[in-house]
């Protein structure tokens, strides 16, 4: 039933963000990547969050779970980083007319990618259970500390090609309405998109830890 | 506009092909819970 839906809000939303809502001026035809761009970027540190929530669950209860849902999260979250460093890099391309121009963003961007595929790559280098969701933890929970600086304190700080950010230091959101609906609607449905996701990778984690435990070849033909 | 028309397309085809590939994953890990 909530699939449906899904299907149907996404559908809606992208024909509304495409046909229904007006271009920035300025931006003109690259006010599209705005629908998809922003969303990604907080799924990204969505992700990331709900990694260091569970890892710190997991350090305090020790339940494998946990880990499932750290490891889950991170992965996804680290995709939607891509999305957004891809989709931002096209958009720069359009806009400032080079994929990449180490702007604070990007920088930042470049380095939550470096830190969370160390941290991909430090899980799959542990052997043991137990060992590899205990550093995993302690590592994920020190990891999210730069989050939140890198995406939002350092753009701030220095000089950026960026616009501003979409709440400003008034604490008001200047968009006009048919692109706020568009890009809030967008919003719903990539968190939506997330949830799913991320319900799906934890399961799918589930029955490959069962697998090992049972002995059965890793893997399979998902 | 006619540009603009393609790129949906475009993205309504991905989250489409996105939405049933996701659905048939669905089915397949349930299967698998079952067993």
């Amino acid at each position: 039933m909530w699939r449906g839906l899904l299907l149907l809000w996404m559908t809606v939303s992208m024909v509304a963000a495409f046909t229904w809502a007006p271009l920035v001026p300025g931006l003109e035809e690259t006010t599209r990547v705005l629908y998809f761009h922003i969303p990604a970027a907080w799924l990204s540190v969505v992700g990331l969050g709900w990694s260091m929530v569970h890892s710190l669950l997991y350090l305090g209860r020790r339940r494998i779970e946990h880990d499932d849902h750290a490891a889950a999260a991170a992965e996804l979250g680290l995709l939607f980083c891509v999305v957004a460093t891809v989709s931002g890099s096209v958009w720069a391309k359009a806009v400032w007319h080079s994929y990449w121009n180490w702007d604070p963003r990007e920088t930042s961007i470049f380095f939550i990618l470096l830190i969370y595929g160390a941290y991909l790559a430090l899980r799959s280098a542990i052997e043991g259970e137990e060992r590899r969701a205990r550093l995993s933890a302690i590592y994920s929970a020190a990891a999210f500390v730069t989050v939140p600086f890198l995406m939002f304190v350092v753009p701030r700080i220095y000089f950026s090609l960026h616009p501003d950010p979409l709440i400003n230091p008034g604490g008001k959101i200047e968009m006009d309405p048919r692109i706020r609906i568009g890009f809030g609607a967008m919003l719903v449905g990539f968190t939506g998109l997330f949830a799913w996701l991320l319900s799906l990778r934890v399961r799918l984690v589930r029955l490959e830890r069962v697998q090992l435990e049972a002995g059965a070849v890793p893997g399979g033909s998902l | 506009m006619s540009g603009n028309l393609v790129v949906l397309g475009v993205a309504l085809l991905a989250w489409l092909l996105l939405f049933f590939y996701l659905m048939r994953l669905e089915r397949r890990i349930k299967e698998l819970e079952k067993r």
